[in-house]
């Protein structure tokens, strides 16, 4: 009788152990989402003038309605850009069947190396349904002004590195800049993250 | 030209063979070499590798020369503030009785300039050279990344 006495204030507290634990894991996951959020002042992307992969232009327009996932890196970049991609193409495929108004976006900080056709035959190498852009990160509104970072080390040599934003933005069919995902990236934290980010923003709007 | 450079190559190899059998046991043990699959246009490619070494003081890999690649350099790719950079090492210390891994967002060899384009399969030579003068030459072979899928895959 005493044992099973035992037994049972023992499972009952785990219990309430456990129940709390699962609370503060809850809350602490709000707060997560929160934290990557830019909320409540998210960014409005302004017009910007770009190429994608085909050589056709692509702007403001071409974001409108859909939830675009954009990355900064170049095609010289074999280890953390490729990473990356990987990652997002894995997080796109896993979505798309679901969630029809989304799109994976490259561009390359390193205009001087890269070129549309280098672009093309990077980004398709992931999936075809990828966007790769074409743009010079000097001129106005370029997205890596409105976005990201890139900083060109010792530009001289060849074989110089870019340093560029590790992070994969999203931008939501309003044209806003409503969260950063930062690295390491691992493709079911960037569904479950995008899951949770279109919950609040459908919510917000 | 290319013909006395390989069987340059080959020569080379087997007297390193020779070299380790000679000694007993490699002082260092070279494992999981390869190249990461990459679009045919690009012009840097990726080398990930396990170099062990097995005496008791440090030894440095000092330089990677492959036939295959104008020129190949050891990097790291380090993230802060989120932002990505790479840095260059001259050359890389691995500590006595250990192994050092180069792997994906770490540590990894950049491969400039493929001679041709390189596809899922093919395989190449790099010789690795090191501070106790020796010499391995290894063949690494191209494959596929492994993608994150989630922080509970390693
Ligand atoms: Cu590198």
């Amino acid at each position: 009788m005493i044992p099973a006495i035992v037994a049972l204030s023992i499972l009952a507290t785990s219990i309430g152990f456990y129940i709390s634990l699962k609370q503060s894991q809850n809350r602490l996951e709000q707060n997560n989402i929160v934290q990557s959020l830019f909320w409540p002042n998210p960014k409005e992307i302004v017009d910007f003038t770009t190429k994608d992969h085909n050589g056709d232009l692509f702007g403001l327009e071409q974001i409108s309605e859909k939830w675009t996932f954009i990355f900064f890196g170049y095609t010289n970049c074999p280890d953390i850009c490729p990473i990356t991609m990987s990652v997002m193409t894995d997080a796109y495929q896993a979505l798309i069947d679901e969630y029809k108004n989304i799109q994976i976006i490259f561009v390359t900080v390193d205009p001087d190396r890269d070129n549309i056709d280098k672009l093309k035959s990077y980004v398709s190498f992931f999936d075809p349904d990828i966007v790769g852009l074409y743009e010079k990160p000097t001129t106005e509104n370029s997205l890596t002004k409105q976005i990201g970072v890139a900083h060109y080390n010792n530009k001289e040599d060849g074989k110089y590195i870019v340093d560029h934003s590790a992070s994969i933005f999203i931008i939501d069919p309003k044209m806003r800049l409503v969260s950063k995902i930062s690295p390491p990236h691992k493709s079911d934290e960037i569904i479950e993250k995008f899951k949770k980010i279109k919950r609040f923003i459908d919510e917000k709007s | 030209m290319k013909k006395a450079k390989s069987l340059f190559c080959i020569l080379f190899f087997f007297l390193n063979i020779s070299a380790i059998f000679a000694d007993g046991h490699a002082k260092i043990t070279i494992s999981d070499l390869w190249i990461s699959e990459a679009p045919a246009s690009a012009s840097v490619l990726v080398a990930y590798v396990k170099l062990k070494n097995n005496t008791s003081s440090p030894i440095s890999l000092t330089n990677i020369t492959s036939t295959s690649f104008s020129s190949i350099e050891i990097h790291r790719t380090v993230i802060k503030n989120d932002v990505a950079t790479m840095e260059r090492f001259s050359k890389l210390e691995i500590p006595s009785d250990s192994t050092l891994k180069l792997l994906p967002g770490d540590y990894h060899l950049m491969l400039f300039n493929p001679n041709k384009p390189l596809s899922l399969g093919d395989k190449t030579e790099l010789i690795f050279y090191f501070s106790n003068e020796s010499k391995i030459l290894m063949e690494a072979e191209v494959k596929k990344r492994n993608i994150n899928k989630s922080q509970h895959n390693h």
